[in-house]
């Protein structure tokens, strides 16, 4: 269904015929009008045609010569583009990535493992603690760090130990 | 519509021209171009009403076309497509320029509450200045009711006033139904015909 704006248009145009075109002029309340209407509308169409249809383009050559001269620089800017954005692929960042995050994980164990220390051992500093009068050495500590490696040294360190108790004798 | 080619280039099909810029000839191109560039920016100069600014959305837009041509299907004309091409690129331009200037040059909404579809447009009372004007002041007074149409109106109106063309290469050329053309040239002609017929009454 067309609107009035459409078929105004159409009929303007010279675009309705047939049944179309007399359904539509009966429609109108003013024929003699709506005809002085559809002139001067011509009338508009023939002045902008005169007035507006005559712009030149200066320097025609020039104009095709500087856009030669940018599709040209697109172009090869493009393929730059184009080569940069092929060498990084995603596969390629996927493997970039997995290999860096790899390398950096063993380089974090070796460094953990140069860097740890002997473990404390808990048990048999709770037993040389218990050894230590407390009236006596109220500020006496005493730990052990024992080695894991081959060589089985055992550190027995000690502080604020006023005097050895009488029972203990180290071995 | 009438193209700009040489003798020898006129010889040469338009499809054969598509043809070879898909390939990457961009000799081919410049041959489309040299075909289309006055009209192209003729169209867009009586839109934007600026040389310069013509010049470089010509340039835009046959830039555009180059980097696309390939996904052009040949189902429409290639002066249909490319006009499809410089209207999305001035529509958006004074669009932006629009929104820029923080101001409404041009309101659809006003415009269709200023304008009773069923009024009679009747001419201005008021008398010309002069009796004989000058034809930049004639230019003038066009561009400025141009000015004032929104920009689908002044493309809608342009094409089928200047470049002729038909109710559905406008609305290929524009991605709109042939209704919407047809209402669109409805309102921008009641609109010019309001704001020029003193003018074109009396050249």
């Amino acid at each position: 269904m067309k609107t009035f704006e459409e078929k105004w248009t159409a009929w303007l145009d010279g675009q309705l015929t047939g049944r179309e075109l007399i359904e539509f002029e009966s429609s109108l309340p003013d024929l003699a009008a709506a005809e002085a209407e559809k002139r001067d509308a011509q009338k508009l169409g023939t002045f902008l045609k005169k007035e507006l249809g005559a712009q030149a383009l200066n320097n025609e050559e020039f104009f095709s010569h500087q856009l030669r001269e940018r599709i040209a620089r697109e172009t090869e800017s493009g393929r730059d583009r184009g080569t940069r954005s092929t060498w990084w692929t995603i596969p390629r960042l996927v493997w970039s990535g997995a290999t860096a995050l790899a390398l950096f994980l063993i380089c974090a164990v070796a460094i953990l493992r140069q860097h740890q220390p002997g473990e404390q051992s808990d048990y048999l500093t709770q037993i040389l603690n218990s050894k230590v009068d407390p009236s006596a050495n109220p500020n006496a500590t005493v730990s052990i760090f024992e080695s894991k490696n081959d060589n089985k040294v055992t550190v027995l360190w000690t502080e604020g130990l006023q005097s050895l108790p009488a029972d203990y004798a180290s071995k | 519509m009438q193209t700009e080619a040489t003798p020898a280039q006129a010889d040469v099909s338009e499809p054969d021209l598509v043809k070879r810029c898909q390939a990457g000839d961009a000799e081919a191109f410049d041959q489309l171009v040299t075909r289309y560039r006055t009209r192209v920016f003729a169209m867009i100069y009586n839109m934007v009403h600026n040389e310069q600014d013509a010049w470089d959305l010509a340039q835009d837009s046959f830039v555009k076309a180059w980097k696309s041509i390939g996904r052009f299907r040949g189902k429409s004309s290639f002066y249909t497509w490319i006009y499809r091409i410089v209207m999305n690129v001035t529509i958006d331009w004074l669009r932006k320029r629009q929104i820029k200037a923080g101001g409404a040059e041009f309101d659809d909404a006003i415009q269709l509450k200023e304008i009773d579809p069923a009024s009679k447009t009747v001419p201005k009372a008021d008398p010309l200045p002069h009796q004989r004007m000058e034809r930049s002041e004639i230019r003038a007074r066009i561009d400025q009711a141009i000015a004032q149409l929104s920009p689908e109106h002044r493309a809608v109106i342009l094409m089928k006033e200047i470049e002729e063309m038909q109710y559905h290469e406008i609305a290929e050329s524009l991605g709109c139904s042939i209704g919407t053309v047809m209402s669109r040239l409805f309102y921008a002609r009641k609109k010019l015909q309001n704001t020029l017929r003193d003018v074109y009454e009396n050249v």
